[in-house]
């Protein structure tokens, strides 16, 4: 009996797409045209992307991190020569026929996103913050701080006790603010040189796997004639902020996964 | 160009130090991090719903599979402090 085979979308394009330099990277890619749009997709085994099969493939990390690369390598391959709207990793129809009419009920929506999207990139912006760093970089500045010391060295045992207490309030109620305005600068700063922009989730030390802690997840739709602009503004923020505790990361262009939701409230 | 009140002391920060000369080479760098990829493939992008889509994958599996569950997020929120609020946050 043959196999099931499932149809795979990777991303919908108003151009004909260039899949040469795709090929390698996934099996039977090709694309399917209707109602003026350009839909990637690909041919791929209901036994590893059906219902039962993602649900237990989902689990499997090295599988995610395979599947997950590949799908992202293609979009960007796309993106090299039109305007992309990105899927979510595991849209899935059963056939071309169902992607086709998809096409169809999503075209005024489509539309919609590509002429938003036109002559723009998408950039991202992960802020981490090494908490003992950022104390170090402020204890020595902060008047307040500074003041208690003092009183310190020239204070009882029992009072000293209680003004040590009070120093480390202060210092975390300084960490916190010196975090909220680094992230809320950052993030304000780049969103004036943006089209739009998106402040996104952040993610657990378990995730990032990094030892400081993630402080800004961002994303912005940049337009081309702005990333210049754009960049000289992050290295701007990274002169200010690294070595002060800070690390700023920022990466693209990304196919718009941010900037075309549906279903978003629009900004 | 416009720069919020609060954002000013960076820069005349820029003023202050050396003008930096941009590099022209903005290409993404080549070790872009999986993380940077699954945060994206995996929790943004166009989701249709509808009879022609047989499954949409649960982002949260996958960091379920990482042990990580979605209380660790706002754990950490929590532990530095209330999350700063921008008019742009997403409503979840």
């Amino acid at each position: 009996m043959a196999k099931q085979q499932l149809v795979y979308l990777y991303c919908v394009a108003d151009r004909e797409p260039e899949l040469k330099e795709t090929e390698g990277l996934a099996d039977n890619l090709y694309f399917v045209c209707n109602n003026g749009f350009y839909a990637v997709a690909g041919k791929v085994e209901e036994e590893e992307f059906g219902q039962e099969g993602l649900k237990r493939n989902m689990a499997d990390f090295e599988w995610v991190k395979a599947k997950a690369s590949v799908h992202e390598r293609i979009i960007e391959l796309v993106m090299a020569d039109t305007d992309v709207i990105p899927f979510k990793f595991g849209t899935l129809f059963n056939t071309n026929d169902s992607l086709k009419a998809m096409l169809d009920q999503y075209g005024e929506e489509f539309k919609a996103i590509l002429r938003k999207l036109a002559h723009k990139q998408e950039w991202g912006l992960k802020i981490y913050c090494n908490p003992e760093k950022l104390k170090t970089s402020f204890s020595n500045d902060e008047a307040e701080i500074l003041k208690i010391e003092n009183e310190i060295k020239f204070s009882s045992v029992g009072k000293s006790y209680f003004l040590k207490k009070k120093k480390d309030e202060l210092i975390e109620k300084t960490l916190n603010e010196r975090i909220n305005e680094c992230g809320q600068e950052s993030f304000e700063l780049l969103k004036e040189l943006s089209f739009e922009a998106h402040i996104n989730r952040l993610l657990p030390r378990e995730v990032t796997e990094r030892e400081d802690e993630m402080v800004l997840n961002s994303a912005f739709l940049v337009d081309r004639d702005e990333v210049g602009d754009f960049h000289n503004m992050v290295d701007t923020l990274k002169m200010h902020y690294e070595g002060k505790g800070f690390l700023i990361d920022c990466t693209g262009p990304w196919p718009p996964y941010n900037f075309c939701g549906l279903s978003r409230e629009k900004v | 160009m416009i720069v919020p009140a609060h954002g000013r002391h960076i820069i005349s920060a820029v003023f202050q130090e050396k003008r930096y000369k941009m590099n022209n080479a903005v290409a993404k760098s080549k070790d872009v991090t999986l993380l940077e990829i699954l945060d994206r493939v995996l929790d943004k992008g166009v989701v249709i719903a509808g009879d022609m889509v047989i499954s949409v994958a649960d982002v949260d599996l996958i960091y379920l599979g990482l042990k990580v569950l979605l209380s660790s997020v706002e754990t950490m929120e929590k532990l530095r402090g209330s999350p700063f609020i921008s008019p742009m946050q997403e409503a979840k």
